[in-house]
């Protein structure tokens, strides 16, 4: 019995990604690179880190923020890649346009609005989480 | 008198609405320009040139932003597109919509234009030499700079996010990338404009 509790403790002191899917946005043909959004959860112990993703439909997945700053009053935009995204236990990271994103990067076709993209996060521990995620205008 | 009483009864509503109605002009949402700036260029576009002011329809909105952009270009686009989308049709005949790339070496004016009319066929998408874009956006004075740089077709480029609202040649009306998606607020300015 001590030995069960123990091993449900282990496994509790884990981190445990949960996704909830947003979209990946459609752009057109010409465009190379798309957008991936989704809310990750850590609902484990301990931190999680993302580190890599890959998909079927690009070359490579990588991770984004977008970067602000003011010149001549007005704000100019950008994004820097990121080479991990840190989920602290019971927090979340919410990609969304503005903030973090996913860019898929070297579209192998054209997306369909509607269709379905299967992206796997990957996490340092070793954790694997699939995500599917809707092609969508917005 | 008695005769008179419904004719009492329709000034004091009269004077009523009067005082209920909002007076004085529009008060605007986006950046109003106290001495509108005259503005012109020319750049190119899928079918040959094209001049700022040879435009027909008399507001045109200018977005400078960069194809392969997934993030920040799309959301300020798909802005404008609702903003579009929700003006009358009349207003629409008035209203033009330009994607203007900064990043020259890799958007051609036919990339750029099939960019722009992804997000509304109306929408209107150029380019142009380096250095026309460069005078141009000295013009807007829009900022831009190639950004991780990894190798001649693989960068990304950090660019002023403000749509420029111009109106017969004068640029008018400004619009940071938080304001232009307050579709509703947006819409309003441009009817005040037309």
């Amino acid at each position: 019995m001590r030995v069960l509790l123990l091993l449900l403790l282990g496994s509790l002191a884990w981190g445990k990604p949960v996704a909830t899917p947003g979209w990946v946005r459609l752009v057109p043909p010409v465009l190379k690179d798309t957008a991936a959004y989704l809310t990750l959860e850590n609902r484990g112990t301990t931190p999680l880190r993302l580190v890599g993703a890959e998909t079927e439909v690009a070359q490579r997945v990588s991770f984004h923020r977008d970067h602000r700053e003011h010149r001549h009053g007005q704000e100019v935009l950008g994004m820097r890649p990121l080479p991990h995204v840190d989920i602290p236990p019971g927090g979340k990271v919410v990609f969304r346009p503005g903030g973090y994103h996913l860019m898929l990067e070297g579209l192998k076709r054209p997306l369909k609005a509607g269709e379905k993209v299967a992206i796997t996060l990957r996490f340092q521990d070793g954790t694997r989480l699939k995500v599917l995620l809707p092609v969508e205008m917005r | 008198m008695k005769k008179a009483l419904p004719f009492l009864l329709l000034l004091g509503l009269l004077l009523l609405a009067y005082f209920l109605v909002p007076k004085g002009g529009h008060s605007f949402y986006g950046t109003r320009l106290l001495n509108p700036k005259p503005v012109d260029f020319t750049l190119q576009g899928p079918k040959g040139p094209v001049r700022l002011a040879e435009v027909r329809e008399e507001v045109v909105l200018l977005f400078f932003g960069f194809v392969h952009c997934p993030d920040v270009c799309p959301t300020t686009l798909l802005a404008l597109k609702r903003a579009y989308e929700a003006l009358p049709p009349k207003a629409q005949e008035r209203v033009r919509v330009i994607f203007v790339s900064v990043d020259p070496d890799r958007d051609t004016p036919e990339i750029a234009d099939q960019y722009a009319k992804n997000f509304h066929p109306s929408f209107l998408g150029l380019s142009g030499s380096p250095e026309a874009i460069q005078e141009v956006a000295r013009t807007f004075g829009v900022y831009y700079q190639k950004a991780q740089y990894r190798g001649p077709k693989e960068y990304l480029v950090d660019h002023t996010a403000t749509t420029f609202v111009v109106q017969k040649g004068k640029l008018v009306l400004l619009f940071s990338p938080d304001k232009v998606e307050a579709t509703e607020k947006v819409v309003a300015d441009l009817q005040a404009l037309l």
